[in-house]
């Protein structure tokens, strides 16, 4: 939409407004309306009518002067229409300028009839998911331990696991939750009593190299925790839960072989906290990776990422500083591999040490017995009101008091606090997030505008996958929150704040699909080049390329087109740019346009590719649902088999497979959608390298979607993208942050508010953070419709 | 740019340090106490999920009746003939569309134990029935501390959606404990046994008691402010609190049989697990390890079991398949694919096997567990390629206590409810129930010729 068609629309949305009411007033109908209901008898009708009741959807009796009666159905057919799919290609249609008259007319009709009556939502009772579970326990208590990861991975649903209506409760969680809350509280106090432990950690493993027994050792820089001139190793951080003395136990070698692991100890005096413990094999020298051809075609590249370097030795590091330097065995040629590094603890407890943990709850230190009780008493309703978001009352306090009592008199005050801290993470006002619905009278229709104090969980949820911090909490707790001034100041403090990369790992991870490299396994005979340090690589560099669209407020187009993205080596080697060494990643202006934007992100192409190929229609149904919003419907049950996959003595090439397979009618309907879009990115093999050729048949890469677009190429697909479809894409993206933000799903009744916040944001370009503050200012996100 | 070091792949090993963290297990040599007297031996249930359908070419046994001979997918079940029964013909009508469309997984998954046709959302309002596993859980709850263990070998996806349209909830788990409630499926060795046996540094009967008075009042706590939280709300809002309060209840019982049980806990010789071992056998045959324990201190009666999630993608590249398992099923008539969906069809029967055996030579009772033992093996689709719910390939493995004439395989009409089965089997361990799904009566042949 131009920014003249925009107005044009404005202007066209306050004359229907006026028809609308006045149609609504009386049966005196006005001529547009008519004319409209004519044209949806004459071109929709003869196939969605009541007898007929193609795709379940029958226009008789409908009446377009009651918009609001009907709009699940109307919502659904402003999509067909405005995006050209209705009607369908080789149907009789009305003229372009009748079509656009008739979309325009009813958006503005709908978008009316949803300001007279809203319609919010109303997001249920809604638990913690993991994330946000451990997101809450390091921010109470300073105690970051991922606490979220020890609880079962949370189910999704529209493509987020933070759908309050998905996630279920069951006894085996509350087991958890029991569990993990009384390590929490017991590290989050500091107990010298703990009896020692053994933690072990084990290096990045070649999951590529399937059952290899051998992990092959690592030659490069591993973590951004150790030195540059180091290779292999790995970098830990650990909390130590007291002051005391650590074993720490390194194992090199390969378990169960026939030479055993060997093991190195030290045993070191640590303060009680976090601690970040590396092992790592210095370099001699640098020479190998500076003095790197950059031709990739160059033999000796490769062998500069895994050099037959000789080793000084091996170095144990706690907080950045060599502790210990093993050296290295005489007749080794190359580091030998670290098998794992196990942390054993506490002995010789000296004390609970001041950590960051300790500071935070013990606000207060009783002199006396008899100071204990209101110290109890604050630092109980300190932490309550954290983790339960909310100013607390007594009603909230006098519970953890008596557990507090209880356990005191079986052991010191800080146990009594550990105890009732332990209950408080068991609370369901700390495990639920829950709104309340108005005393009757107080809402309007049903609906009203949530409290301060739920508006800034929300924000904090949304945007930090955590509860609210404190100036957030206050401004609510002082109902300043809703004033639009101070919620754009604060939506931009958050968004400025580190946890907001929460935001780009949970919601970007999720959108993008890019969690799910973890897991992809691509087939090491067809992709040797694949290994842990790519896996990373690719993960990152969309993350963080994310991560600049929001802190750099782009345009959400610019995920699109930018004509930058961040590298590292193994990653520009990947992508065949020059120049680029070490593991650091650094921001890199492209000067190949076939890496613009996401669509040139190994990240997504190789999640979107199965372990040994690649795959049209995987990557054309991402686009579809991810940038496009049209998910394709699921293949019919009973697919006809490809009889012929080979011509004559010649295998077919993937496109005359797939051309064939679209001469199903059966098949044709989605894939004509699908499969052009993935075609574009052949170029791409399974894990996003550049091709020419697949299987000596060079690969043609040009496609042609159903309304007769066409393109070539990624760089072609990507300007139809953001050009022609931009209203689409926009429209999805926002409406993922929108599902994302409220967690739940979004329904046609939201469709107003997703038009109302692209409206607010085109005439800057749809910048991201706009685009959230718009998501934030918008009535489903503002407002609660009340439980039925 | 903020950078986090969250993206190293850490993995974390508890082990114990030296006899502090001694773990208690039962002793090979149970108690009196929680051993099934010889009299009325307890029936195990076991539901054994595998997903995207069995290739019925290398599954459906030749012959009827005691005569039958198996087939390749079936192979390792050969030692455990005399206790094994083969079904065909049962269907879960119920996973078909319905004019729904797509989404044959998800309603493979949601009716494979409910044979109810799930409600086809992506969060809103999920919907399936209460499974069987879960309706034996309700009436043997109280007998043992655990009413019932799902257990996984693979977590749920991280990101993108299941099968279209559906949540991936249904996909995720066959066990629905209410129509609205799906069970996780526990996927961490490690977590599954510090479920099972507590955390493990404090071993002796008086700590674990202490232990277990301090759960009880926290559950307390937990209950007066779920009751509170509860007048908050609109009564619309209060069903996933009256999820959390059902739960509380429920560890309660367990703590209760926990604490009957205490005096006769001893220490016994498994070491507590690790973190998931990267490879599916190890991790596979480490959480059957763990479930044939719970069975055999009793902890459990029931326990559903899926080797992978419905839909799952897998790759076995142990077995030399790098393609993914889904990918293998839709084989379009591929020789070479469907080649490569029995081997993994076979697979999975292999670590089924490896769960029947250590049934078998573990000692219950006047018997062996597998002789106490019910479990049901199968899939809720046949043809993974076509999305069939007919013709299931079902396997009904175990003594069942007696109850059971085994070593036959048995051909029913066509589309007979495989929930009539399930009927049948909650029938002999004890389970009275008139209807699951679209039951309409117990299965015939199981106990006779």
């Amino acid at each position: 939409m131009t920014v003249r068609q925009y107005y044009a629309t404005r202007a066209g949305c306050v004359v229907v407004l006026f028809l609308v009411i006045a149609a609504s007033g009386k049966a005196q109908t006005s001529q547009p309306v008519d004319s409209f209901q004519a044209q949806v008898k004459q071109y929709c009708a003869t196939c969605h009518n009541d007898r007929l009741r193609t795709a379940g959807v029958s226009f008789d009796g409908l009446n377009l002067s009651k918009v609001g009666d009907n709009s699940a159905l109307l919502e659904r057919v402003l999509r067909k229409v405005k995006t050209g799919q209705m009607p369908p290609a080789g149907m009789p249609r009305p003229d372009a300028k009748r079509t656009a008259d008739f979309g325009n007319w009813l958006e503005a009709a709908l978008d009316a009839d949803a300001a007279a009556r809203p319609n919010p939502g109303h997001p249920g009772v809604h638990r913690l998911n993991r994330a946000e579970y451990g997101n809450a326990i390091r921010d109470i208590f300073a105690l970051d331990v991922e606490a979220g990861s020890q609880l079962p991975v949370d189910d999704s649903g529209y493509g987020f696991d933070n759908i309050g209506d998905v996630l279920s409760v069951s006894p085996a969680l509350l087991d958890r939750y029991l569990s993990v809350g009384r390590k929490v509280a017991r590290l989050a106090v500091g107990d010298p009593g703990m009896k020692p432990v053994e933690e072990v950690f084990e290096p990045r493993h070649e999951l590529n190299r399937g059952v290899a027994p051998a992990v092959p050792a690592r030659a490069e820089w591993m973590s951004e925790d150790l030195p540059f001139n180091s290779a292999g190793g790995l970098s830990v951080d650990y909390y130590f839960p007291v002051d005391a003395e650590y074993v720490i136990r390194i194992r090199t070698g390969v378990a169960n072989s026939p030479t055993n692991p060997k093991a190195v100890e030290v045993r070191l005096p640590m303060k009680a906290g976090p601690h970040t413990v590396g092992v790592t094999f210095p370099k001699e020298s640098l020479k190998l990776e500076s003095t790197a051809p950059p031709d990739r075609q160059a033999a000796g590249f490769v062998s500069s990422m895994r050099p037959e370097a000789s080793s000084a030795g091996m170095d144990l590091r706690v907080d950045g500083v060599r502790v210990k330097r093993f050296a290295p065995e005489t007749d080794a040629t190359r580091p030998p591999p670290l098998l794992d590094v196990g942390i054993l603890g506490p002995y010789n407890a000296t004390g609970k040490g001041d950590t960051p943990s300790r500071e935070k709850i013990f606000v207060c230190h009783p002199a006396s017995k008899a100071e204990e009780p209101g110290c109890a008493r604050k630092i109980l309703a300190g932490l309550s009101r954290r983790a339960y978001r909310r100013p607390v009352t007594d009603s909230d306090i006098e519970p953890l008091i008596e557990l507090y009592q209880s356990a005191r008199e079986k052991g010191d005050f800080e146990y009594g606090i550990e105890k009732a801290i332990q209950a408080m993470l068991v609370s369901p006002d700390f495990l639920f997030r829950v709104e309340a619905d108005p005393a009757a009278g107080a809402s309007r229709n049903g609906v009203h505008r949530i409290s301060d104090v739920e508006l800034a969980s929300r924000l904090s949820f949304f945007l930090w996958s955590s509860i609210p911090d404190d100036t957030l909490l206050a401004l609510a707790e002082k109902s300043k929150l809703s004033d639009p001034t101070v919620l754009a100041q604060q939506v931009n403090r958050m968004l400025d704040d580190p946890k907001s990369s929460e935001f780009v790992s949970n919601f970007a991870g999720q959108w993008l699909q890019i969690r799910n490299l973890p897991t992809v396994r691509p087939d090491p005979v067809v992709f040797a080049d694949f290994d842990e340090s790519l896996r990373y690589s690719m993960q990152r560099e969309t993350e963080l390329f994310f991560e600049s669209i929001l802190r750099e407020n782009h345009s959400v187009l610019d995920l699109l087109t930018a004509n930058y993205t961040f590298l590292n080596e193994r990653l520009a080697v990947h992508y065949g740019v020059p120049n680029i060494y070490g593991s650091q990643f650094r921001r890199v202006v492209l000067t190949d346009p076939n890496r613009d934007g996401l669509m040139g992100q190994s990240s997504i192409l190789t999640v979107t590719s199965p372990p040994n190929r690649t795959s049209v229609v995987q990557r054309g149904k991402w686009i579809l649902d991810n940038l496009l919003g049209e998910p394709p419907a699921p293949p019919p049950p009973n697919v006809p088999s490809l009889d012929a996959t080979t011509k004559g003595a010649r295998k077919l090439t993937l496109r005359e497979a797939m051309e064939l397979h679209r001469a199903n009618p059966a098949c044709a309907g989605c894939h004509r959608n699908m499969d052009p879009l993935g075609f574009a990115l052949e170029n791409y093999n399974g894990i996003g390298e550049w091709r020419s050729k697949d299987d000596d048949s060079a690969i043609d890469a040009s496609g042609k979607l159903p309304d007769g677009t066409k393109f070539d190429g990624p760089g072609g697909l990507t300007e139809v993208l953001a050009t022609a479809r931009r209203d689409q894409f926009v429209s999805t993206v926002t409406s993922k942050v929108l599902t994302y933000g409220l967690g739940r799903g979004v329904e046609y009744y939201d469709m107003p508010a997703i038009r109302a916040i692209m409206r607010k944001t085109e005439s800057n370009q749809y910048r991201l953070r706009d685009l959230i503050l718009a998501v934030v200012t918008s009535e489903p996100f503002q407002m609660r419709r009340s439980a039925d | 740019m903020f950078l986090t070091n969250k993206h190293l792949n850490r993995r974390t090993i508890l082990r114990g340090v030296g006899a502090a963290l001694a773990l208690p297990v039962l002793d090979a040599m149970a108690p009196a106490l929680l051993r099934g007297s010889a009299a009325a031996p307890n029936v195990r249930l076991g539901f054994v999920y595998v997903p995207n359908g069995i290739i019925a070419s290398g599954w459906t046994p030749t012959g009827e009746g005691a005569g039958f001979a198996f087939n390749s997918t079936m192979k390792a079940l050969e030692p455990f003939r005399d206790q094994t029964m083969v079904l065909s013909g049962l269907a879960q009508i119920n996973g078909r569309s319905f004019g729904d469309g797509g989404g044959d997984h998800a309603r493979a998954g949601a009716s494979w134990l409910t044979g109810v046709h799930p409600k086809k959302t992506e969060g809103a309002d999920l919907r399936a029935g209460v499974s069987a596993d879960q309706v034996a859980a309700r009436q043997l709850a109280g007998q043992t501390q655990f009413a019932s263990l799902e257990i996984g070998v693979e977590a749920p996806s991280l990101a993108g959606g299941c099968d279209s349209g559906y949540s991936c909830a249904y996909t995720n788990t066959v066990s629905w404990r209410s129509p609205t409630t799906p069970n996780p499926m526990e996927v961490s060795p490690r977590v599954l046994f510090e479920r099972l046996f507590g955390e493990g540094d404090s071993t002796d009967a008086a700590s674990r008691m202490q232990s277990f008075q301090e759960q009880r009042s926290i559950l307390d706590f937990v209950s007066g402010a779920v009751t509170r939280l509860e007048s908050k709300i609109g009564s619309g809002d209060r069903r996933k609190l009256g999820e959390y309060l059902e739960a509380i209840r429920d560890v309660e019982r367990r703590i209760q049989k926990a604490e009957e049980q205490n005096a006769t806990m001893t220490m016994p010789a498994m070491e507590r697990p690790a973190s998931a071992p990267e490879d599916f056998v190890s991790h596979a045959r480490l959480m059957l390890d763990l479930m044939v324990i719970a069975y055999q201190a009793d902890l459990t009666r029931v326990a559903s079991f899926m080797l992978a999630r419905e839909g799952s993608n897998r790759s076995y590249r142990e077995i030399g398949i790098s393609d993914g398992h889904h990918n293998c099923t839709h084989h379009q008539g591929d020789p070479e694919k469907i080649a490569r969906t029995i081997a993994i069809n076979t697979h999975h029967v292999d670590q089924f096997a490896y769960l029947v055996n250590k049934l078998r030579s573990t000692p219950d009772g006047d018997g062996t567990l597998l002789d106490h033992s019910m479990l049901l093996y199968g899939s809720s689709l046949s043809d993974g390629n076509q999305h069939t719910h007919v013709d299931l390939p079902v396997a009904l493995v175990g003594g069942g206590c007696g109850k059971l004439k085994s070593g036959r395989h048995v051909k029913y009409p066509s589309e007979t409810p495989m929930t009539n089965l399930l009927l049948a089997m909650l029938d002999k361990a004890g389970v009275r129930t008139e209807k699951l799904g679209d039951s309409t009566g117990e299965l015939e042949h199981l106990s006779d010729l």
